[in-house]
């Protein structure tokens, strides 16, 4: 099918502010809004995005899909031409855009540091896990730090990547802080249950702790 | 002028892991051109084989993994390999890897291709993705400094010995040079050189081609593995962990047929041999619409798939829009893996003083002619952890080069010049795009499962013009930040140089080995080619040379399943 695009261009070296080019692409419809990026940058090799493993696991190509954020290479070009009209392509919100549709990660990726991402294991751990205690925490273990939650959220008090990897650690029955994690984390109970129960509405992994014990 | 005693180059499971273990002892630096979790090592979904059960042995693990390799391998390397293996896997669960648990609380392992015992640990389907983020996790918690969206350019040889690195930060656009005593390449394969692959954008061999630009003997680089199960047109894998679990390989007529080629094997039999069975069985009209057969997990219900298969579940609904619960996939074979690579021993050490290199990028040999699945996970570990503690040892015995100020600016003199080109503007008659894709193209028909002298020598051919043809595009310079043109047009360079080592050496095997599939020689032939194969940079090309293979305890036998 033939789809129109625009996409957001910013050149930080002659563009005062960001201005939205259009391109004419042609893919099937099966196809996804990366494989379109990709064939927009075969005619204008200027176009800069981040892209990689094309299966939804590396999260480098979380962007604005018509206003709303996702992963481009999760995002089938079927359902986003959908609403009819062009598919509008932008960088993520609330992150500073330093070229095309790139952004500045930095800051998400140093926001983790506050939440003690790693495991403190606990010196009575023995070994054993049961299959209940590790399925609790596959699901927050998926996330793949692709920004999208951030983007969604705005909320300069929350660190989502940071909040995620926390509650992951939460419920590690073979951490030493275990729940006082949550504590740690300084933050109001009621903005982290907002937080926790407006995840799975962007997450593209669908990362759900909306029953964890908060 | 940067330096560091040990830089690590790629920041995937085999760089984060020498990483965590250099640094202990040197200071050390992680430099990746994207950031260290977007790495592929996190696509893997099946497994990392070792040793736990008392029912199992290490003498299984290696007679497993030379069979697999159908002789090819250094059996002394397959021995460190599968020795390591428990304890690696052990140290992961305390650094807070998820592995997925048997009812009584152990490690749960399943079983994968070409494998006498279910020996793989796993996180559901998601084996890669959790191993890659509890490093990242480490490197974080030893305040390890990484390069993210940095770029290796060149590897700088000072009297015999890689003394430093030519690298590019893509956000500012700025050559520099970083000192080192010890450089690691860790960069993973180079899948895109195929039109079907599994593999992510970014893997383009930029570590294989750069160390072999440099001086570094490449091994075995004919060996390409194709995996037997990808979704069918877009090639995005779907685990071995599939059939691991119990799926079942169909054809149109709905038969199993890989009761045809390994009966006692079935669907589990190694990759190289379900690839092929895949192929032939489409080449004599059991394929579906000519061009697919199917992966079937239909019969394994909702639970065991949701709980073990969730991410083949997600991609399959996704991109394929089937739901396995409900109907087979349909899946065909796409390039996966290179077996070759950057020639190192047990410790990671290259031909080339001052460089290591671990994983994918490198050719220990503990794969020879065809990986088993759950082993490249579990080399990755293995011996990045190895070489990681050989560079800081080494780089406690070495000093920094003293090459002086003009040196480096001569080094960094033709990479200003490519920056300060400026971009060709308007309709071209050639592009990077073109090349790449005509490339690709030919290296899948040509160059793939199957083999022959006469298409093997078009496509050397072919690869020699396209060279002459990447020669002259214009080049996409210009000091602007995120200029993946360019960075995309250096690629291309590096996988073009690799295409025509993995052509030439694949003309030159007369034999049939593992992956290595000539119709006109379809027989193992031990007596001339028990060897591998080494490739060096010469004046003109490729030179190639045989090495003999390390034979320990398993001396070669007809290989079947």
């Amino acid at each position: 099918m033939d789809v129109a695009l625009k996409i957001c261009r910013f050149d930080p070296e002659t563009d005062t502010c960001a201005r939205m080019q259009e391109f004419a692409v042609s893919l099937a419809e099966n196809r996804t809004v990366l494989d379109a990026l990709l064939l927009a940058w075969e005619q204008d090799p200027t176009l800069s995005f981040r892209r990689s493993c094309r299966s939804a696991i590396c999260g480098s190509c979380a962007i604005l899909i018509n206003g709303q954020p996702a992963l481009a290479c999760q995002t089938l070009i079927r359902k986003a031409t959908a609403t009819g009209g062009p598919l509008t392509l932008e960088p993520l919100p609330h992150f500073r855009q330093l070229k095309d549709l790139v952004v500045d990660l930095e800051p998400l990726f140093e926001s983790l540091k506050a939440a003690v991402p790693w495991l403190l294991l606990d010196d009575r751990y023995n070994g054993r896990m049961t299959p209940e205690a590790v399925c609790k925490i596959e699901n927050p273990a998926t996330c793949i730090l692709c920004g999208i939650c951030q983007a969604d959220l705005g909320q300069a008090e929350i660190k989502p990547a940071g909040v995620v990897k926390a509650l992951r650690f939460a419920l590690d029955p073979r951490d030493t802080l275990g729940k006082h994690r949550l504590r740690l984390l300084q933050l109001p109970p009621e903005v982290l249950r907002l937080f926790v129960a407006q995840l799975p509405r962007n997450c593209p992994k669908g990362i759900d702790i909306s029953s964890a014990p908060l | 002028m940067k330096s560091h005693d040990v830089l690590i180059v790629g920041g995937g499971l085999a760089g984060l892991m020498a990483a965590l273990n250099a640094s202990s002892g040197a200071d050390v630096a992680v430099l990746s051109k994207i950031y260290p979790t977007r790495s592929h090592s996190g696509a893997a979904q099946g497994g990392f084989n070792a040793v736990l059960h008392d029912d199992d042995s290490i003498e299984a693990h290696v007679f497993d993994t030379v069979k697999g390799s159908d002789y090819l391998g250094d059996q002394d390397a397959i021995e460190v390999l599968c020795s390591d293996g428990p304890q690696v896997i052990y140290e992961l669960e305390k650094m807070g890897v998820l592995w997925t648990r048997a009812p009584n609380g152990a490690i749960a392992q399943r079983p994968l291709g070409g494998a006498g015992f279910p020996r793989a640990c796993f996180a559901a389907d998601f084996s890669g993705h959790v191993v890659l983020h509890t490093l990242y996790e480490q490197i974080l918690k030893r305040g390890v400094k990484v390069y993210s969206e940095w770029h290796l350019l060149e590897l700088i040889v000072d009297e015999g010995r890689v003394a430093g690195a030519v690298v590019y930060d893509l956000a500012t656009a700025r050559v520099e040079i970083i000192r080192t005593k010890q450089i690691v390449l860790a960069t993973g394969g180079y899948g895109r050189a195929f039109a079907k692959t599994t593999n992510a954008h970014a893997n383009t061999g930029d570590g294989m081609a750069i160390a072999y630009r440099a001086g570094a003997v490449l091994s075995d680089m004919e060996f390409v593995q194709f995996h037997p199960t990808t979704l069918y047109g877009t090639n995005i894998l779907i685990s071995e962990a599939a059939r691991g679990e119990g799926g079942y390989l169909r054809n149109a007529g709905g038969e199993r047929f890989m009761a045809d080629y390994a009966p006692a094997k079935m669907e589990l039999a190694p990759r190289d041999v379900v690839a092929r069975a895949i192929f032939k069985e489409i080449k004599a009209g059991r394929g579906l619409e000519g061009h697919y057969v199917h992966l079937d997990l239909t019969h394994l219900g909702e639970t065991l798939v949701a709980d073990r298969l969730p991410q083949v579940r997600d991609l399959a609904i996704r991109y394929a829009g089937v739901d396995p619960v409900a109907a087979p996939m349909p899946i065909e074979p796409a390039q996966h893996y290179s077996m070759g690579g950057v020639r190192t021993d047990t410790s990671g050490v290259s031909t080339l003083p001052g460089l290591l290199a671990a994983g994918e990028v490198s050719n220990v040999s503990v794969h020879g002619a065809n990986r088993l699945g759950g082993n490249s996970l579990l080399e990755t570990v293995v011996f990045g952890r190895r070489a990681g503690k050989k560079a800081a040892e080494l780089a406690r015995k070495t000093s920094f080069s003293g090459f002086s100020m003009e040196t480096a600016k001569r080094l960094l003199e033709p990479w200003n010049t490519l920056l300060s080109v400026l971009p060709a503007t308007g309709p071209r008659d050639d592009s990077a795009f073109a090349v790449r894709r005509e490339m690709a193209t030919l290296m899948t028909n040509q160059v793939g499962v199957f083999r022959t002298g006469a298409e093997l020598e078009s496509a050397v051919t072919a690869l020699g013009l396209l060279k002459e043809r990447y020669s002259t595009l214009p080049r996409p310079g210009g000091a602007h930040p995120f200029n993946y043109a360019l960075m995309d047009y250096l690629e291309l360079g590096y996988l073009l140089d690799l295409c025509e080592i993995i052509a030439r050496g694949a003309l030159a095997r007369t034999e049939s080995r593992g992956a290595h599939f000539r119709l006109d020689y379809p027989k193992r032939d031990d007596i001339n080619w028990l060897r591998h194969t080494f490739a060096c940079r010469g004046e003109g090309g490729p030179e190639f040379s045989g090495g003999a293979v390390a034979i320990t305890s398993h001396k070669p036998q007809q290989r079947g399943y």
